[in-house]
């Protein structure tokens, strides 16, 4: 193989890394070998396993595969390998939580595309996420439920009973019927979702079918069919259940599998505009670069000096022999202005005088 | 038919129909993503639109760790898939024409995308659907290649992309002043 060739000679290290061929085949090893020790620990050595979820547990492994095979190859680009070594660098940053909660839990930059927008994503996002909390837990057996009094549940988590509730109390009612919960959270922010494909000309102008219909589908056909097991079993004494479980299985194992390869793969990889903001904050308190023509500071140095770097890997180069800067050490508006002089040769970018407003609004 | 926008730039008379048309293409959100300018602002009146050229290797997209810039079928360089711009502003800085506009309060890039939803269908994209003065033009390569013939003085003068770019384009851009001595019906 290629890669072989042009590997360097391998240093007689003993690193764990060269057992294995591929960062991939070492990211699967860990993770599944991760999930079993902790599988057996919370199953209480194996003896509690869920196997009417058994075919979950085959479709997660299937989705990592898919999860490392995506975003390995993503994570090897020149700028997000970057972004995601300086981000990592700069986690423990006293602004992470906050940050963190603004952009992952909150989505307040949503909320400023638009309340509607916001309310949508809101209820589809945590729909999503709680919805997996509650699932994966009970398909790897870290945490399940048994009852040793007549009448009162004990919740096990990890192996360990955490803490025993009435069978018809509210923590009862509540864990029975988080996935319906959720699922109706989903279902409402679905059809905010598709309502508002369908009749705003702003995102009709712009949406495919594929990308942006497909996993609303997938979402509502998951929720609709989950919520149709809780009513057969609550009001049709059962009947249809197991068809239906599969069904739901089914649905919820495509669309696990799909998930890394279309819109949905933001999910996973959105705290990336965490690292984004602390990279932009931390270089922006330790230096700012002035632009070479008018002085004004509008970048941190180092991420000028990144951008130059990645586009350089790209074979890119933007310096500018005769006047000696490279293009990315202009601040926005000189940019344009200097375009503009290599289009008329005139130095618009040495007359001093604000940038006309550019706003078509006025 | 393939269609490329083409930039005639000595045309501009600054009226500045294209931002307003741009902000009025679906998908724009009422925003524009153009530029004019004043070439020389203190003397006298000629302005120059100032376009997203879309390059064939665009710098924008290469630079972006999220991979929200896409390029279209078309060669159209796309504006920042909303779900996947992380706000981290590289394209900003890599772009050689300054062109990538950043909203700081929606955390989102947005650029022209060539009105992507007008030109996959070959509809011209609306700044040059609008421009009075045939700055910005919707043409065919064989119109553009009689552009060329038309503006071919023999002295390195007519530009498409190189030398005065920084690199292959996919909108065509001729350089102004180059017809001195040559009639211009509009």
């Amino acid at each position: 193989m290629a890669e072989t060739v042009l590997r360097k000679p391998m240093k007689a290290t003993h690193s764990i890394n060269n057992a294995f061929a591929s960062k991939f085949a070492k990211s699967m090893f860990l993770t599944v070998s991760g999930i079993i020790v902790l599988m057996f620990i919370g199953t209480r050595m194996f003896t509690h396993v869920d196997l009417n979820l058994y075919g979950y547990m085959v479709g997660t492994f299937v989705f990592i595969a898919g999860f490392f095979y995506r975003f390995i190859a993503w994570g090897e680009r020149p700028p997000t390998k970057i972004i995601i070594k300086k981000g990592i660098k700069l986690l423990f940053r006293k602004s992470t939580p906050k940050t963190s909660v603004n952009h992952l839990g909150t989505y307040e930059f949503i909320w400023n595309r638009g309340i509607y927008r916001w309310t949508q994503h809101l209820l589809i996002g945590w729909g999503v996420i709680l919805s997996c909390l509650v699932t994966f837990p009970l398909v790897f057996g870290w945490m399940y439920f048994t009852m040793e009094e007549n009448g009162y549940y004990t919740i096990v988590a990890m192996g360990m009973d955490l803490m025993t509730v009435p069978a018809d109390g509210v923590i009862a009612f509540l864990s029975y019927n988080a996935l319906n919960i959720t699922a109706i959270m989903v279902i409402i922010g679905v059809s905010m979702a598709l309502y508002r494909r369908l009749k705003n000309m702003q995102a009709r102008a712009e949406q495919k079918f594929i990308y942006d219909f497909l996993p609303l589908y997938l979402l509502l056909f998951i929720s609709i069919t989950g919520l149709i097991l809780t009513f057969m079993n609550v009001f049709l004494h059962g009947a249809g259940h197991y068809a239906m479980s599969l069904i739901h299985q089914y649905s919820v194992i495509v669309t696990l599998i799909y998930l890394p390869f279309g819109k949905l793969a933001h999910i996973p990889f959105r705290p990336l505009s965490v690292f984004a903001r602390n990279y932009r904050e931390h270089y922006g308190e330790q230096s700012m670069k002035e632009c070479k023509v008018c002085g004004d500071e509008f970048v941190s140095t180092e991420q000028s000096q990144d951008v130059v770097n990645v586009l350089g890997t790209n074979e890119i180069d933007f310096t500018m022999e005769q006047d000696g800067f490279n293009l990315a050490e202009l601040c926005l508006p000189c940019r344009r202005k200097y375009r503009i002089a290599r289009f008329s040769g005139f130095p618009t970018h040495e007359v001093k005088t604000k940038e006309a407003n550019q706003n078509a609004k006025g | 038919m393939k269609k490329r926008l083409y930039i005639e730039l000595e045309n501009c008379i600054g009226c500045r129909s294209c931002l307003a048309a741009c902000t009025q293409c679906g998908g724009h959100e009422q925003r524009n993503r153009n530029y004019v300018y004043d070439v020389n602002p203190h003397v006298n009146r000629q302005t120059m639109p100032l376009m997203c050229l879309h390059c064939e290797n665009p710098a924008c997209a290469r630079s972006c760790p999220a991979q929200a810039i896409q390029i279209h079928e078309t060669g159209a360089v796309l504006s920042a898939l909303v779900e996947k711009c992380i706000g981290c502003q590289n394209c900003t800085i890599a772009c050689p024409y300054g062109i990538p506009k950043f909203d700081e309060e929606e955390n989102l890039m947005y650029k022209c995308d060539l009105c992507i939803d007008r030109t996959k269908d070959g509809i011209p994209p609306m700044c040059a659907s609008v421009c009075p003065s045939n700055t910005l033009q919707w043409l065919t390569e064989e119109e553009i290649e009689q552009k060329q013939r038309r503006h071919d003085l023999d002295n390195d003068k007519w530009v498409t992309s190189m030398p005065y770019l920084e690199g292959a384009t996919n909108v065509k851009v001729n350089l102004p002043g180059i017809l001195q001595g040559t009639e211009k019906l509009f």
